[in-house]
């Protein structure tokens, strides 16, 4: 009997160490290793939605212009460019000599390509809303016509865009991942698969990706631009961040985005504070409010809440400075006017006006998604609110169920944050308050206002600067006294890393990391 | 026996079909929807019925369901939406390593919670006994979000000895299978323990005794024996849920099994992916149910299967 308990246990470890596949390797000599905290979904350009498949994305392709340090739009693969009739047309000269990791040259042609598949009804891209501004490209994308009238090749390195009418933030637009090029002759070839196995014409190009291990980037040393400064990246897969933290602390990983729950104690250690690094993103936290439906209808509720929260106090205490107190919903970096007054924490008169609009004592629904952190803010967001005389009930969801839920329109009060896909004011604006927009175009408030759709619409179709910021800042006056949204806070992203790490720097929007500068 | 291995295996048939339809609504009745988070953060009504109906995912739920019934006939378990990979591949590169994992664990969990167990029982109400009553009850009772944690930083940040985290080899198995083995370390010590101490006054048992046998050999053959048949029962629950993945164990521990990958298909509402894992699950856990059904025959000649009584 024991002989034969021992032999099965024999045998069990034998089908263990029969079923030990390979590990995944040391870190390869040269290479940075940093965390990511799932796979990305896609590295199809045209597919990419989110910020990891950005930030991978970035480092493997191209467009024809990028952000500069400023936020600045500086040449990319267009070595320059002409804006004529009067915004409505562009055109871009391409650098000559640049190619894809699979060694032929990019052509106008190839722009072509990659901007006309995004529209294709037959990608299925989500990012259609990138070109729309393109002339034809409605219709192109609805299926509606054959071509994109407002797409033309010159000759091979020169493309003309048309617009469908002058939109200021254009270039802006092509500096987004949906706008990156790619070698027709790679997609025909791997179909989807293309998607698993990019090419594109960036700082590195992928060796490996092992699903929920690593990916791994090596340099692309035929690179237009200066080459990168490490032989290649591999991004760990990590989905715990206090895993993440053992790696980074047993030198596993060179760089982590420090979890809440863990800022403290590396912020008051002597050995790592100095490593800490923080860099306010373009992004605006908020509590948003249903205004198509009673009770927040009413904008003096909406003011009454915004004057029951103190915002300052929950930063400075609870959040412990991790970002920058909003004063509007336009990220201060980006904000080229004086914002509108605010409806500051006066709890007297939150008090007042709840109850005036009949509401103290009434309960209102708040959804929020699943994560602590922001249940936490939200149990003190109940709380301001409970003093000032407005009882809230909680409603805690699942990401893809909360999305759906504030798409549909059925919280009365919600938390939520809008991170820019380009740095310009209009990328909060027009999303965020447009009445075209109401549900998952980003109005998820539903707010409606002509005079503000008006200011969006001209500031978006005004060149000059000035006029733009004056258009922005009468829309952001309108929109400050209603009150849509209370603006909290920017957040902070807080990093700490390795003492060796070198020319270490977080950038303010994922598209803008090349990952060239950093070395060992 | 073989009329009883084969009955059973007819009857997965309906058990699957059964399954896979009550997961398939309980799925789309579940609040959510996978188009919102393919499609970003904005998004016009016109992309998203487009996408909709990329997914095929615009028709009625008996309509999807007949049409996912249809692919499964052909040995296909669909593409997952977000990746656009095939399912069934992705499940059958991430089951070895759940299998490696739930392996291990058992490895570790039923010579030693078997041992505990035995000696608990032959040692009742001794220090010994209670020492490894509350130890079982421990290892019962500690959530493995923190023991594994625990461990991590102990083995890895203090000791350096093994990796915190990944899938790979034996270094990077350790750790989690180490966690996953307590609770189940537990309950085979506390349910050894109760048949042991149930056996202890049998007429066998005396009689093994009276006979002058060596008390080692009282222990190891006649009593090890007889309790191991509830303890196969508990080995065969363990074993089976392992194998349908330990969803806490592989996220913290960054280990690339089936657990892992169907809770993030929940998360995303990836339905091709959520009844893939369901699919794979209930085979895997009749499959075990059954190995241990005839591992009580052999262990227990009395125990009949169906057939031999019919």
């Amino acid at each position: 009997m024991i002989l034969r308990a021992v032999r099965a246990l024999c045998i069990l470890a034998a089908v263990c160490a029969a079923l030990t596949a390979c590990s995944p390797g040391k870190r390869p000599s040269g290479h940075v290793s940093l965390r990511i905290s799932a796979d990305p979904t896609t590295l199809d350009p045209a597919l990419i939605v989110d910020v990891t498949g950005g930030l991978i994305a970035a480092k493997l392709f191209n467009g024809l212009v990028r952000l500069g340090d400023d936020l600045g739009i500086v040449p990319d693969i267009a070595e320059r460019w002409e804006v004529r009739d009067n915004g409505l047309s562009y055109i871009f000269h391409l650098r000559k000599g640049v190619t894809f990791s699979n060694g032929r040259e990019v052509t106008a042609h190839d722009f072509l390509y990659s901007f006309r598949r995004v529209l294709d009804p037959a990608t299925g891209s989500p990012n259609t809303w990138v070109f729309e501004k393109i002339a034809g490209a409605k219709d192109y994308a609805g299926g509606r016509r054959p071509d994109v009238p407002g797409l033309q090749v010159l000759d091979d390195a020169t493309l003309r865009i048309t617009l469908s009418r002058p939109f200021a933030p254009f270039l802006q637009l092509l500096s987004m991942t949906a706008a990156y090029v790619i070698p027709r002759e790679e997609v025909s070839s791997r179909g989807s698969g293309f998607q698993r196995h990019p090419v594109g014409t960036g700082p590195f190009v992928l060796s490996n990706w092992s699903h929920h291990q690593e990916l791994v980037l090596e340099r692309n040393d035929a690179y237009f631009q200066p080459r990168a400064r490490v032989r290649g990246i591999t991004f760990r897969i990590i989905p715990e961040d206090l895993t993440a933290v053992t790696e980074f602390e047993v030198g596993n990983l060179d760089v982590i985005t420090l979890p809440a729950p863990e800022y403290r104690r590396y912020a008051d250690s002597s050995m790592w504070a100095g490593l800490i690094s923080g860099q306010e993103g373009l992004n605006t936290y908020y509590l948003g409010f249903n205004c198509a439906r009673q009770p927040f209808a009413s904008a003096r509720l909406r003011r009454a809440v915004s004057h029951a929260i103190d915002r300052e106090k929950i930063l400075r205490t609870y959040y412990e400075g991790r970002g920058r107190l909003a004063s509007g919903p336009v990220p201060d970096s980006i904000r080229k006017w004086r914002p509108a007054p605010e409806a500051g924490y006066d709890p007297g008169k939150a008090r007042e006006l709840i109850t005036r609009e009949g509401m103290l004592g009434r309960t209102v629904n708040f959804y929020i998604t699943s994560d602590q952190e922001v249940r936490d803010i939200a149990e003190i967001i109940q709380a301001f609110l409970a003093k000032a005389g407005l009882p809230v009930k909680i409603t805690q969801l699942e990401w893809s169920a909360y999305k759906a839920a504030l798409n549909h329109g059925e919280a009365d009060l919600f938390w939520i944050s809008w991170w820019a896909d380009y740095p310009d004011p209009e990328n909060f604006f027009f999303p965020l308050f447009h009445s075209s927009n109401h549900g998952a175009g980003g109005n998820r408030t539903r707010y409606a206002n002509k005079d503000v759709d008006r200011y969006i619409e001209l500031a978006q179709a005004e060149s000059v600067p000035e006029k733009r910021y004056s258009a922005y800042s009468a829309a952001e006056a309108v929109i400050m006294g209603e009150l849509p949204l209370v603006p909290f806070w920017h957040r902070k992203e807080i990093t700490l890393r390795q003492p060796y790490l070198k020319n270490y720097r977080i950038y303010p929007i994922y598209s803008m990391d090349k990952g060239t500068e950093i070395s060992l | 026996m073989k009329e009883y291995f084969m009955r059973k295996m007819v009857l997965l048939v309906p058990l699957l079909l059964g399954i896979t339809f009550a997961a398939f609504v309980l799925a789309k009745a579940l609040p959510g929807d996978p188009v919102y988070s393919m499609v970003g953060e904005r998004a016009d009504p016109e992309t998203i019925e487009k996408i909709r109906k990329s997914l095929g995912d615009d028709g009625g739920v008996l309509q999807q369901y007949a049409g996912y019934v249809s692919l499964i006939l052909r040995g296909e378990m669909g593409r997952s939406y977000y990746t656009n990979r095939e399912v069934f591949r992705d499940i059958a590169a991430k089951f070895p390593n759940t299998l490696r994992l739930a392996a291990a664990a058992m490895a570790i969990a039923i010579p030693l919670g078997v041992l505990l167990g035995l000696v608990a029982g032959l040692r009742r109400d001794t220090a010994a006994d209670r020492a490894i009553s509350m130890i079982s009850l421990s290892f019962l009772s500690l959530p493995v979000f923190w023991s594994g944690l625990m461990l991590m930083l102990f083995f890895s940040l203090y000791l350096g000895l093994l990796p915190p985290s990944g899938t790979g080899d034996i270094a990077f198995l350790i750790l989690p299978a180490l966690t996953l083995s307590l609770p189940a370390t537990g309950t085979l010590a506390r349910v050894t323990r109760v048949t042991v101490i149930d056996l202890l006054d049998e007429p066998f048992v005396r009689t093994a005794r009276a006979k002058g046998l060596q008390e080692m050999r009282v222990s190891l053959v006649h009593i090890m024996r007889n309790a191991l048949v509830p303890v196969i029962t508990v080995i065969g629950l363990e074993f089976g849920s392992y194998l349908n993945g330990a969803v806490l164990t592989e996220t913290i521990f960054g280990w690339d099994g089936i657990g892992r990958f169907a809770v993030e298909g929940i998360m995303k509402r990836d339905y091709p992916v959520i009844i893939g894992c369901i699919i794979t699950g209930t085979v895997v856990y009749v499959m075990v149910n059954l190995t241990a059904d005839l591992l009580y025959h052999s262990l227990d000649p009395r125990v009949r299967m169906n057939d031999d009584n019919g």
